[in-house]
């Protein structure tokens, strides 16, 4: 490829400014001339905030009113994916590449820059593997997100190295249909996320984590990389590009991308549904894993007694595979073995608020 | 249907080659544009698109829209300059279509070109057309199979 044997410039920023760590590489993708080094660049936010994806409507996503109270800017970003809480504890790292220098399909491109960040945990001890399209995983767990863009010329790859992550704020700040949808992000969050702390018991030393992935990068891409400098062009798009990301107008743009539901990884997502069944409203929160629901919670206004039938119920069908038919079978089973009085709901009713909740999608 | 490399390159379009966008001259005034086979290929299941409004001047270069897929965010080009007359509304619903007929139903935008007759002559069109197309999927080794 033209240009490979030119050295990588690479840019350790240290820590910015939440609006600066987002601004700062789509300046340098659409700063890029014909010639400029492709760039790897690594950086942190030094105050904790929330970003959402390109085509995601601020509204539907996140609680803007929490994240006022916790003092979180909110920032949209021109890459893809959902929202999700940044903060110092993330070590983002951004590729922004000519376009000609990096493979070209989306999936190519995840997988050689996914493959550095496993390299580079691999070298720390940590068992991580790279799941495609673009996760990377510790035993069924991810660690870290990535996504990309492309910025005129330049084909931008972004991602994190994760030495801890604040689930109870991720939490917080996203927008759920109810309290008990927020208790199952949280809950699954937990189960299906992992960091560097959690896998070594403690966070390892920043300039430790980067060497590993520099050297992960350099063998992966087969070129050196350079330490280099943010040129004067790039630092005053970035500033430019600050007022516009920090711009109400820019914030409420997008909302294209609709998701039912939270992605938690690439087989794991938590997704609620509701039926009106005659006898009251059924709701149905449930995660999902690899197409069985994992877990399962009833709420609503019927009537059951005994009055743990909900929860007997959910209980019987963890690990039941999101298809009608199977479902059914478990509901029977149960209604069989506890004959439960539920007035005006049906064993249909139940399987209906699953499908309900189960059959949507979540793209990103 | 025209197939190169695996991709449909059909000849009754206009191409701008490197950026992956179509058009279509129907002599209305107006044009057609979207995202070749070859983009859709590149980009896989798209989730997102969102369009400028109509009404919106652009020249060319500009982006009419930007496409989302698996985490990928990118822009589709006007391929000439002028003003939208017309978003693909179908795509808010199913924005999947430029994946399954990007040459149909997938189409983004129609524009009235201001300088179509000059501007056209920038574009790849024709056998000729696809030819070149070939010629850079063979160079940059991108292929739809």
């Amino acid at each position: 490829m033209h240009g490979a044997d030119v050295p990588i410039r690479l840019l350790d920023l240290g820590t910015v400014a939440p609006l600066r760590s987002q601004t700062i590489y789509h300046a340098v993708g659409y700063a890029m001339t014909n010639g400029a080094p492709d760039t790897i660049m690594i950086v942190s936010p030094d105050a904790p905030y929330v970003s959402i994806g390109r085509h995601q409507d601020v509204d539907r996503e996140v609680d803007r009113a929490v994240c006022a109270d916790l003092g979180l800017s909110i920032i949209r970003r021109e890459i893809g994916g959902g929202a999700v809480y940044l903060d110092g504890d993330q070590l983002f790292t951004q590729w922004i590449f000519a376009a000609e220098r990096l493979p070209a399909t989306v999936e190519a491109r995840f997988t050689l820059y996914c493959d550095t960040l496993v390299q580079a945990y691999r070298a720390l001890g940590i068992e991580a593997a790279y799941r495609p399209v673009n996760d990377i995983h510790v035993n069924g767990r991810k660690i870290g997100g990535t996504g990309a863009a492309r910025m005129d010329r330049a084909e931008v790859v972004v991602g994190s190295l994760m030495f801890d992550f604040d689930i109870g704020t991720m939490a917080r700040v996203l927008k759920v249909p109810s309290e008990k949808f927020r208790d199952k992000v949280h809950q699954t969050l937990s189960e299906y996320m992992t960091t560097m702390r959690r896998e070594l018991g403690e966070a390892p030393d920043r300039q430790v984590v980067l060497d590993a992935y520099i050297a992960a990068c350099s063998a992966a891409l087969g070129r050196r990389i350079e330490p280099g400098t943010l040129r004067d062009d790039e630092i005053a798009l970035a500033e430019r590009l600050d007022e516009r990301f920090g711009s109400l107008e820019w914030l409420e743009d997008g909302g294209g991308l609709r998701r039912a539901g939270v992605r938690i990884h690439e087989g794991v997502r938590v997704a609620e549904g509701a039926t009106k069944a005659r006898g009251g409203m059924i709701r149905c929160v449930a995660v999902i894993r690899d197409d069985t629901l994992d877990d399962v919670a009833f709420s609503g206004d019927f009537t059951a007694r005994p009055a743990d039938v909900p929860e007997g119920l959910a209980g019987t069908l963890v690990g039941c595979a999101v298809e009608e038919n199977a479902l059914h079978e478990r509901v029977a089973a149960f209604y069989e073995q506890v004959r439960p009085e539920t007035p005006g709901v049906t064993e249909h009713d139940w399987v209906t608020a699953i499908l309900q909740a189960t059959s949507t999608t979540v793209p990103a | 249907m025209t197939d190169v490399r695996g991709c449909n390159i059909p000849e009754d379009l206009y191409y701008w080659v490197e950026k992956h966008a179509w058009v279509r001259d129907d002599g209305s005034g107006e044009i057609t544009v979207g995202i070749t086979d070859v983009a859709q290929h590149l980009a896989a299941r798209v989730v997102a698109i969102t369009t400028k409004k109509v009404g919106k001047v652009l020249e060319r270069g500009q982006s009419v829209a930007t496409v989302e897929s698996g985490k990928w965010v990118g822009p589709v080009p006007a391929p000439v300059d002028g003003e939208i007359t017309a978003v693909n509304t179908d795509l808010a619903a199913d924005p999947t279509l430029v994946n399954s007929d990007p040459y149909g139903a997938g189409w983004i935008v129609r524009i009235r070109p201001s300088s179509w007759d000059a501007q056209k002559d920038e574009l790849a069109a024709g056998a000729p057309g696809v030819a070149s197309y070939a010629a850079f999927l063979e160079a940059e080794g991108i292929s739809c199979s």
